[in-house]
């Protein structure tokens, strides 16, 4: 790989994650919608009040990192989470809340990992139904 | 005679055995989670629908205070500060809590920033000179009947929750069990809170909140301080020239 693109995307990960480190008020998320998102975990902490997520991402815009916050380690818990679930390096699709303002990045309400492991929540603003319909993109 | 008496004396002890073993007031020791659905993204359900009838000044205040942080997203609850009352009380973000309860005293632990409060009763009470203000204040408890009253007072002044009120607000929560447990066979605990503030509101205010009792349930450790101490520590570290230990 690249070295210059190995040194960048180290940069791009440190300033991310110090900026992870910031944390959104859950009034900037649409709980009514939710996005599938897959990526490469560059960054991952279980944490409160928020967990910390940076996946690497291939979209129309190229291949380039994305910068998420999620439910507590507590909600992560009882939402079926356990510890070394996350890994950098690991594949992974995770289901968000979109900012309201368009911005890229989210509110992680689930994750579906590598052998079928999942946790999260399902906002109870959004039924099943329409769940469905948006994974089946209709 | 003696047999008399003997039946007698028989029918006299096991009376004040029975006595001495039924509870005086309800139980609430355990742990209590949402009566309704989880709660999403922090709110506390049972304080969505309530009108405050905020007076102009604190109004200002605390739309100043909205203006300045909510285009950032900042919360207290984001720098591991807790709700405090009465916001703690109504379901601090939708966490569980535990009541340890003995009869002079009820320990009330939010999970949400292990938030603890403290009520006491009778004689456990402190002196009005010897109560710490603080965001949960200082909680009195008694009795009517099989319903607990909270009185809580020496609260600080805070404008950064939903029901912001001033240093001399007083709330009042009256606690009850639901005569039938819930469809899913649990009890159900009801709290009522009035907020007296006439520095902040024209007129009482008032919600309620619904817990439904987790068998056998614990608290999960809510620890949220670490980070910022960690970043405090590396910045240290940095400005010392050194890598962090």
């Amino acid at each position: 790989m690249n070295k210059f693109f190995i040194l960048a995307s180290g940069v791009a990960i440190a300033a991310l994650a110090t900026s992870a480190s910031a944390h959104h008020s859950a009034v900037q998320f649409d709980f009514t919608k939710q996005v599938p998102i897959k990526g490469t975990v560059t960054h991952f902490r279980a944490i409160n009040p928020h967990m910390q997520l940076i996946l690497r991402v291939k979209d129309a815009k190229g291949e380039h990192l994305v910068e998420f916050e999620g439910h507590s380690t507590n909600n992560m818990y009882r939402n079926g989470y356990r510890k070394g679930m996350v890994n950098e390096g690991d594949v992974i699709t995770i289901n968000v809340a979109p900012l309201k303002n368009g911005s890229e990045g989210g509110y992680v309400v689930s994750a579906d990992l590598a052998g079928g492991t999942h946790f999260g929540m399902v906002s109870r603003s959004l039924d099943a139904a329409k769940i469905q319909q948006q994974a089946e993109g209709k | 005679m003696m047999r008399k008496l003997s039946l007698a004396v028989a029918a006299t002890l096991l009376t004040g055995v029975a006595l001495a073993a039924a509870p005086q007031h309800p139980d609430f020791t355990g742990v209590w989670t949402n009566a309704g659905a989880p709660a999403m993204g922090g709110t506390t359900n049972a304080a969505a629908n309530v009108v405050l009838p905020m007076l102009p000044g604190p109004k200002a205040r605390v739309d100043a205070y909205t203006k300045l942080v909510q285009p950032l997203g900042e919360t207290p609850g984001g720098w591991c500060l807790g709700t405090g009352l009465p916001g703690s009380m109504l379901g601090s973000g939708g966490y569980p809590m535990e009541i340890l309860q003995r009869e002079e005293q009820i320990n009330i632990v939010y999970e949400a920033h292990n938030e603890a409060r403290r009520v006491y009763f009778g004689a456990r009470n402190a002196p009005q000179e010897d109560r710490v203000p603080g965001r949960n204040g200082y909680s009195t408890g008694h009795w009517e009947g099989d319903t607990l009253v909270v009185e809580t007072d020496n609260l600080v002044d805070q404008i950064d929750q939903r029901f912001a009120h001033s240093d001399e607000a007083k709330v009042v929560e009256r606690y009850h069990l639901e005569p039938k447990l819930d469809d899913k066979g649990r009890r159900v605990l009801v709290a009522d809170m009035t907020l007296t503030d006439p520095k902040f509101y024209s007129a009482p205010v008032t919600a309620q909140k619904r817990w439904a009792q987790v068998p056998n349930g614990r608290l999960l450790p809510y620890e949220c301080a670490e980070e910022g101490w960690n970043a405090r520590l590396a910045e240290i570290a940095k400005k010392a020239g050194v890598a962090v230990p």
